[in-house]
């Protein structure tokens, strides 16, 4: 069965191979992780979750090429598929017509627990 | 110089990720640790990167990433077919090992299912009483000046005392199985026939009895069976063999002719069932019954064994303690009374004990009751001799199977070289052996179930095969499995074991390998089979030795005439026209006769006058004859017999050795001795055996009387059948409604050491079996030896071998395992036997002959074994082996 909604990990991950573009591979994106969110992740947890999307077919990848730093070992880059474009777009617009409907943060009286 | 190499990361750490990430994933997995971790070291110490490094692979442990073990991708069910089609063609393709294989294991396990089936009789025992847990026997331990005991015997107020005095029991209830009182055998009819009929399994019951062991009712009603006087309660079996199609409640019936006072049947009983302690087919009610005048208050005779059952939350440790207030209140004041010397002191050194009623059967050890009893050791026994006879065949499986790993060591190269990994082939063998274990299952339960009949004998059982209950299935397909893969477990692992390029390459040492456990577990089931003969030797010298010992009377030729009470009156004339027959030596007239059984009971003596100064010696007071020392063949060694002409015979006593030491009497001849009264000793009788040899003989005095249920008859002639013709003859003339019924006196003492005898006959059905087992093995085994070696044999044969140093060639080898064998178990029988002789006080010794007879056989035996198949390699033509090459 192929799930379609994205948990918040997920769509985080998603994000980050589209923002890493030619460079999303699992050791970059926890990277990219950690510096954007401050949450320490493995990598394992990251390239778990890789494989998760590519078989709902979010995303797809292929074999790059090699680096001296990882001992000449080739990386596995990952793309964002139309369909993943699609998904996070649509959860996206899920979310904001859900905050749109919120109705102190409409009229813009909502103390976002700022001060 | 470790210094300047770079930091690299942990081998151990890249070790344990090879061992379980899928391969298609290690380049890239790899890649990102590795480069994760030089980024780290370029941030963090080379400790702190390492341990990053650590973290990371242990985070690989993902579902996702774990390596598929292989056969996850092949398909079970055609492998399994596989295995199957392999095992079955190796069976039949090996058609003698196959059969020793499986005719081994189904005798092991015939022997352990017929154990099985023996050992859960025996602990079903009174499990069927459904307030079961709360009713216990009253048993009284004593240890008196050095005298210790226990006994089940209790005073016939006792049960009254117990009802009134303790709330919490519920309810008492007695019997009385005594002979002396009218319990064990009796003639019996019913009121309106004449015919008597001889019958076992009197008993005398309080009706609160039957409530306690809620004896299941066919007829009448529980409460109110055995309530009113002269009232008497029969089995199931026994109602429809003089009532057939009635309902006997009401009727009357008439034991020992005394038609004045019919017993009114009260009610019909289930038979006990076999596992239960108690047996009796006809119980007559306690309920005014007093045997003699005042005694059912009287405290100073035990005739009663007393059960009782509590009440629900009844603290029975507690009630334990508080029965002694029993002694204080009621016992001490008696023996006060009585004049007894150490009342008190015997007051404070005897307790009660409650025995659950479970317990009684197997759990009896020390203590004297009426009941017969199983033995636990009698159960651990066979189950030990069950658990050898299964590990021997076992062995047997592995030995073989590992053996003739040369043979399936190429099939198991070619399956690892086209892709089969260990567990698989571990599988296949498993399989293998489960295919045994489970046609082994099917031959063991045919062989269990033809020879139950044979193990019934064997074991005075009467068990039956459970077919019909479900558990007996799915227990016996867990033993299937269970069995299988305990057999196949090592083999299984040892053939799976080999290295395919060393298999190919005819490397294998063809089975030779593991020849040291082989011979290890050969030494074992021989060390066993020979322990067992060993075993067998010694126990059928002892019963040799009880039933050969010279008893002090002689047992042969007395044929023992029972029940001749009826005769009443005329029983004198008929020992006298018995004695006027030429083929009678004598006979006499005594209910007291030196075999189990017959009658017996308890004295005090002291030497005159001394009743209140000494302490009592308890012995035997036998009522005899003037005839009974000469009928008995036993001999005065001192004074002389009873005699008609002494008119002061009455107040004469003869006593045996045993009873002329313990009363220290010097001299005895001419001297006093009293119990109730004092008698003039004129006779001391040899010491002769009237209880077991496992006991010391005790004291014992005759005097002169009449009881008369017994007549023992010495024939002088040894024409056995036409002495018996005219005895019988005249029975008929004096007893014409009641068949004669007698037996032998020889027979009677040998049937007291049946338990004896029965182990003798379970120990050599053991030995039999563990050597034919262990037999099965070796020959198998030197057939395998001789297949091996057949190129070596026709090679010596071509260069001049005779036929004997080829046969001393192969037998050798086996012959010195057995030699190790007979030297380990000679010891271990030795030891073991020597302890169970210890439970005779007269026993046979062990001499050092049984063992080389032993140890003969096993040689003997296991030569004859290797032999044939020894002969044959030495009959081959060369050729026929050497043509192939």
């Amino acid at each position: 069965m192929i799930e379609t909604k994205l948990g918040e990990f997920e769509e985080v991950i998603l994000l980050l191979v589209g923002i890493l573009g030619e460079e999303a591979y699992a050791f970059n994106i926890a990277q990219e992780f950690e510096s954007q969110t401050g949450r320490s992740v493995s990598i394992g947890a990251v390239h778990s979750t890789l494989t998760r999307l590519e078989e709902k077919g979010f995303l797809k990848s292929e074999m790059g090429d090699s680096t001296a730093e990882r001992g000449g070992r080739r990386k596995r880059i990952y793309t964002i598929t139309a369909y993943g474009r699609k998904t996070l777009v649509a959860a996206r617009d899920f979310k904001v017509s859900l905050w749109n409907q919120f109705p102190d943060f409409a009229t813009g009286k909502l103390n976002l627990g700022i001060g | 110089m470790k210094k300047d190499l770079p930091p690299f990361p942990p081998r151990l750490a890249n070790k344990l990720l090879d061992s379980f990430l899928r391969t298609d994933l290690a380049e890239e997995v790899r890649g990102d640790l590795e480069e994760n971790f030089y980024v780290t070291l370029k941030k963090k110490s080379t400790t702190k990167a390492q341990l990053n490094y650590w973290y990371q692979v242990i985070h690989y442990i993902r579902p996702f990433a774990l390596r598929k073990s292989k056969h996850h991708y092949s398909n079970h069910l055609d492998m399994l077919q596989n295995y199957f089609k392999i095992g079955w063609r190796n069976l039949s393709k090996q058609k003698m090992y196959s059969s020793v294989k499986i005719g081994g294991f189904a005798l092991g396990i015939a022997a352990c299912l017929l154990i099985a089936l023996f050992i859960r009789d025996e602990l079903s025992y009174d499990l069927h009483y459904p307030d079961g847990d709360r009713i216990y026997r009253v048993v009284i331990a004593y240890d008196f000046k050095g005298e210790k005991g226990k006994d089940v015997w209790f005073q016939a107020p006792f049960a009254k005392a117990l009802k009134d005095d303790y709330p919490e029991i519920e309810k008492v209830g007695r019997y009385n199985s005594s002979e002396l009182f009218g319990a064990g055998s009796n003639q019996i009819r019913r009121a309106d026939e004449t015919d008597n009929t001889y019958e076992d399994g009197f008993i005398y019951a309080d009706q609160d009895l039957l409530e306690i062991l809620q004896v299941p009712m066919v007829y009448g009603n529980l409460k109110h069976c055995l309530d009113e006087p002269q009232t008497l309660v029969i089995t199931k079996s026994k109602a429809d063999k003089y009532f057939p199609g009635e309902n006997p409640v009401g009727k009357l019936m008439v034991i020992n002719n005394g038609y004045l006072n019919p017993f009114k049947v009260g009610g019909v009983i289930n038979d006990f069932p076999a596992n239960s302690h108690l047996h009796c087919d006809f119980i007559m009610t306690m309920k005014g019954v007093e045997f003699g005048e005042g005694e059912q208050s009287y405290w100073g005779a035990t005739n009663y064994p007393t059960y009782i059952v509590v009440r629900e939350g009844t603290d029975v440790a507690q009630l334990e303690k508080k029965l002694s207030r029993i002694i204080e209140k009621y016992l001490l004041p008696f023996w006060l009374s009585e004049g007894m010397a150490d009342a008190k002191e015997a007051s404070t050194s005897a307790w009660f004990e409650l025995q659950p009623v479970k317990d009684i059967y197997l759990k009896s050890d020390g203590i004297a009751d009426p009941v017969s009893h199983g033995d636990i050791r009698f159960v651990w026994l066979f189950g030990a001799i069950a658990a050898f006879i299964l590990v021997i065949a076992c062995i047997n499986f592995i030995n073989l199977s590992t053996a003739k790993s040369a043979n399936r060591a190429k099939e198991v190269g070619l399956r690892k070289t086209v892709g089969s990994n260990r567990s698989s082939i571990i599988n296949q063998f498993l399989t293998e052996s489960l295919v045994f274990s489970f046609l082994s299952f099917a031959l063991g339960l045919v062989i269990a179930s033809l020879l139950l009949p044979f193990f019934n004998m064997l074991a005075a059982k009467s068990l039956i095969f459970p077919w019909q209950e479900w558990q007996l299935y799915p227990i016996i397909a867990i033993a299937v499995i269970a069995i299988g893969l305990l057999a196949g477990l090592y083999p299984a692992f040892y053939l799976s074991a080999f290295k395919p390029v060393n298999v190919l390459k005819g490397n294998v040492s063809r089975g030779s390998k593991n020849a040291t456990t082989r011979s290890m577990l050969v030494v074992f089931q021989f060390t066993t089979s020979i322990t067992l003969i060993i075993a067998t030797f010694i126990i059928y010298r002892q019963v040799d030795y009880i039933l050969n010992k010279k008893v002090g009377f002689d047992k042969d030729q007395v044929l023992v005439i029972q029940g001749t009470s009826t005769l009443d009156k005329q029983i004198k004339t008929f020992k006298n026209e018995l004695t006027k027959l030429s083929s009678v030596k004598s006979a006499t007239i005594s209910d007291y006769l030196p075999i189990k059984g017959t009658k017996r009971n308890g004295n005090s003596f002291f030497k005159e006058g001394r009743s209140t100064t000494d302490q009592s010696v308890g012995g035997q007071m036998w009522r005899i004859d003037y005839d009974y020392i000469k009928t008995m063949g036993m001999k005065l060694v001192d004074g002389r017999n009873f005699s008609e002409d002494m008119r002061t015979d009455s107040a004469s006593i003869i006593i045996n050795q045993a009873m002329a030491k313990k009363l220290e009497l010097k001299d005895p001849v001419g001297q006093r001795i009293m119990n109730w009264q004092a008698y003039n000793v004129i006779g001391v009788v040899e010491n002769f055996h009237f209880e077991s040899l496992r006991d010391e003989i005790g004291p014992l005095a005759m005097i002169l009387g009449d009881d008369s249920n017994i007549v023992s008859v010495k024939i002088g002639s040894t024409d056995m059948s036409s002495a018996l013709t005219s005895i019988e003859a005249i029975w008929k003339k004096f007893s014409p409604n009641q068949p004669i019924r007698y037996s032998f006196l020889d027979e009677s003492y040998a049937r007291m050491y049946e338990d004896v005898q029965r182990m003798g006959r379970i120990f050599i059905s053991a030995a039999v079996l563990a050597i034919i087992v262990a037999c099965l093995g070796l020959f198998a085994l030197s057939a395998f030896m001789v297949e091996q070696r057949s190129k070596e044999i026709s090679i010596r044969l071509v260069l001049g071998a005779s036929l004997k140093s080829i046969f001393n060639l192969l037998t050798l080898n086996f012959l010195k395992l057995v030699l190790i064998s007979i030297v380990i178990a000679v010891p271990i029988a030795w030891y073991m036997m020597n302890k169970w002789l210890q439970d005779f006080t007269y026993r046979t010794e062990i001499t050092w002959d049984v063992f080389v007879l032993a140890g003969a056989i096993g040689v003997f035996i296991a030569v004859l074994t290797i032999s044939y198949q020894s002969i044959k390699a030495g009959l081959i033509k060369p050729a026929e082996n050497l043509k192939m090459d």
